[in-house]
C-alpha cells in the first residue's frame, strides 16, 4: 500500500502519525497538492491512501481507521463518536480557524475564537473520565485524528490556554508521542503556523456551518 | 428530525425495537443522539447507525474485511461532511459526477455485497435524485443503476417513494 500526502496540507499530519503508530511499513510519497492521484474523483484530493488491490481511500479519517484496524486493534462506538465529532464539528471549525489567522492575518487569540466551545467539549470530557486518553486505558485512532485536527493551531506547545488542564495535559502528551511529533514536524518543518499557508490558500475559503445558520 | 426519521427506518429494516432519540447542536446543525439502556448516550448519524448494525447482529453491514470497513466508515463521512452540507446546484453535480465515476465499475459502495454504506448514502441522495429529470438520471447512469437496485431491497426503501428509472437510454446521443 501506498500513502500519498502533499505540502503542507494539515490533514496530513493525522495520517502519517497514524501510519507511524499502527502500520510500521507503508510507503510513503510526497506530492504536489495539485496532483490528480484518485481516479473517480474530479478534483485533486490527498492524502489518499492506495491499496494493494488498487483501491484508494481518500477520507483522512477512514485512512487513519485502516492502519488502526490493521494492526489488529478494534473501534469501539465512543471511538466512531469522537471521530464523527471531529469529522462534523471539530474539524471544520479547526480548519477555519487556521484560515482566519493564516490567511486573513488575525490575531491568533481572535482566531482561535471559533475553536473554544470544542476545547472545552475536550476539556470536559477528559475530566469525566479521568484518563490519560479520550477512551478509557489506552492510545486509540479517536485520539490522534482529534489531536492533529487541532494540532496545527497549537504547533508551539507553550501557546496552550492554561485554563483547560486536562484538554492541555491531553494534547502535550500526544504531541510528545515520537510517531506524532515525527508526523507534525515532517509537514510543519519548523515553520509553524505558517507551513500551511500555501495549502489553505489553494483551498477554498472554509465557511463554518454555524456561519451559514446565522445568515439565514 | 430527518436523520432521526432515517435511524427509524434503519431500525425497522433490521428488525430492531424503536430507539429513544432527542437531537443536539453539533457541526453548525442537529444530530441525533440516541439513549442506551445499559450506558451513555451515542450522538451521530454514522456512529448510531453502526452501533444499530452490531445491535441487529448484522456486522456484515460494517464491512467483512478490514479493507472495507474503512471504505464503509469513509462513505459514512461523505455521507455525514458532504451530502448533508450541499448548499449549491455546482456542489450536487460535483458529488453525483465523482459518485457516477466511483461506481463505473461497481455493485455496491463497499466490497461485494450491501453495507450501511448504500444504505446510508441512499437515504442521503433520495432527496436529490428525487429532483432529477430523467435526462440527468441518464448522465449519472451508474448512481441511477445503483439507486434503483438500492431501493429494491427489501426493507430499506421503508417509507420513502420508490423513484422511477428508465432501463432503456433515451438521450443516447450524449454518449
Amino acid at each position: 500500500m501506498k500513502l500519498i500526502v502533499s505540502e503542507g496540507n494539515p490533514h496530513g499530519i493525522k495520517v502519517l502519525a497514524a501510519a507511524g503508530l499502527w502500520a510500521g511499513g507503508a510507503d510513503i510519497q510526497r506530492l504536489q497538492q495539485e496532483e490528480k492521484v484518485v481516479p473517480f474523483l474530479a478534483q485533486p484530493k490527498l492524502p489518499a491512501l492506495q491499496l494493494d488491490n488498487g483501491n484508494f481511500l481518500f477520507i483522512p479519517n477512514a485512512i487513519c481507521s485502516y492502519f488502526f484496524l490493521s494492526s489488529g486493534k478494534e473501534q469501539s462506538d465512543l471511538s466512531n463518536q469522537w471521530m464523527e465529532w471531529e469529522a462534523a464539528e471539530l474539524q471544520p471549525a479547526s480548519i477555519a480557524a487556521l484560515y482566519a489567522h493564516v490567511v486573513q492575518g488575525k490575531k491568533r487569540e481572535e482566531a482561535l475564537q471559533s475553536i473554544q466551545k470544542s476545547l472545552h467539549h475536550l476539556d470536559q470530557s477528559l475530566a469525566k473520565t479521568k484518563s490519560t486518553y479520550l477512551l478509557n486505558g489506552s492510545l486509540s485512532v479517536a485520539d490522534v485524528v482529534v489531536w492533529a485536527s487541532v494540532y496545527p493551531l497549537y504547533t508551539d506547545l507553550s501557546s496552550l490556554p492554561e485554563d483547560l488542564t486536562h484538554f492541555k495535559n491531553w494534547f502535550t502528551n500526544i504531541s510528545q508521542l515520537e510517531e506524532c511529533q515525527k508526523a507534525a514536524e515532517s509537514i510543519v518543518r519548523g515553520q509553524g503556523a505558517s507551513a500551511f499557508k500555501l495549502y489553505l490558500q489553494k483551498s477554498p475559503a472554509p465557511l463554518l456551518p454555524s456561519e451559514k445558520t446565522a445568515c439565514n | 428530525k430527518m436523520a432521526v426519521g432515517e435511524l427509524g427506518a434503519l431500525e425497522r429494516c433490521l428488525g430492531l425495537k424503536e430507539g429513544k432519540y432527542s437531537s443536539k447542536a453539533q457541526g453548525g446543525g442537529q444530530v441525533p443522539v440516541l439513549q442506551i439502556n445499559k450506558g451513555p448516550s451515542l450522538a451521530g448519524l454514522a456512529t448510531i447507525a453502526s452501533y444499530l448494525a452490531k445491535e441487529a447482529k448484522r456486522e456484515e453491514l460494517l464491512g467483512a474485511s478490514i479493507e472495507e470497513k474503512a471504505i464503509v466508515q469513509q462513505w459514512l463521512e461523505y455521507r455525514i461532511t458532504r451530502i448533508d452540507r450541499l448548499s449549491s446546484k455546482e456542489d450536487i453535480r460535483s458529488i453525483l459526477k465523482d459518485l457516477n465515476s466511483y461506481m463505473e465499475d461497481k455493485v455496491y459502495l463497499a466490497g461485494n455485497t450491501i453495507t450501511l454504506a448504500d444504505i446510508l448514502i441512499y437515504y442521503g441522495l433520495h432527496p436529490l435524485m428525487a429532483d432529477l429529470s430523467i435526462q440527468e438520471k441518464e448522465t449519472y447512469i451508474n448512481v441511477s443503476r445503483w439507486f434503483s437496485h438500492i431501493q429494491h431491497y427489501s426493507g430499506i426503501r421503508q417509507h420513502l417513494p420508490s423513484l422511477i428509472f428508465i432501463k432503456t437510454r433515451i438521450y443516447s446521443n450524449l454518449h
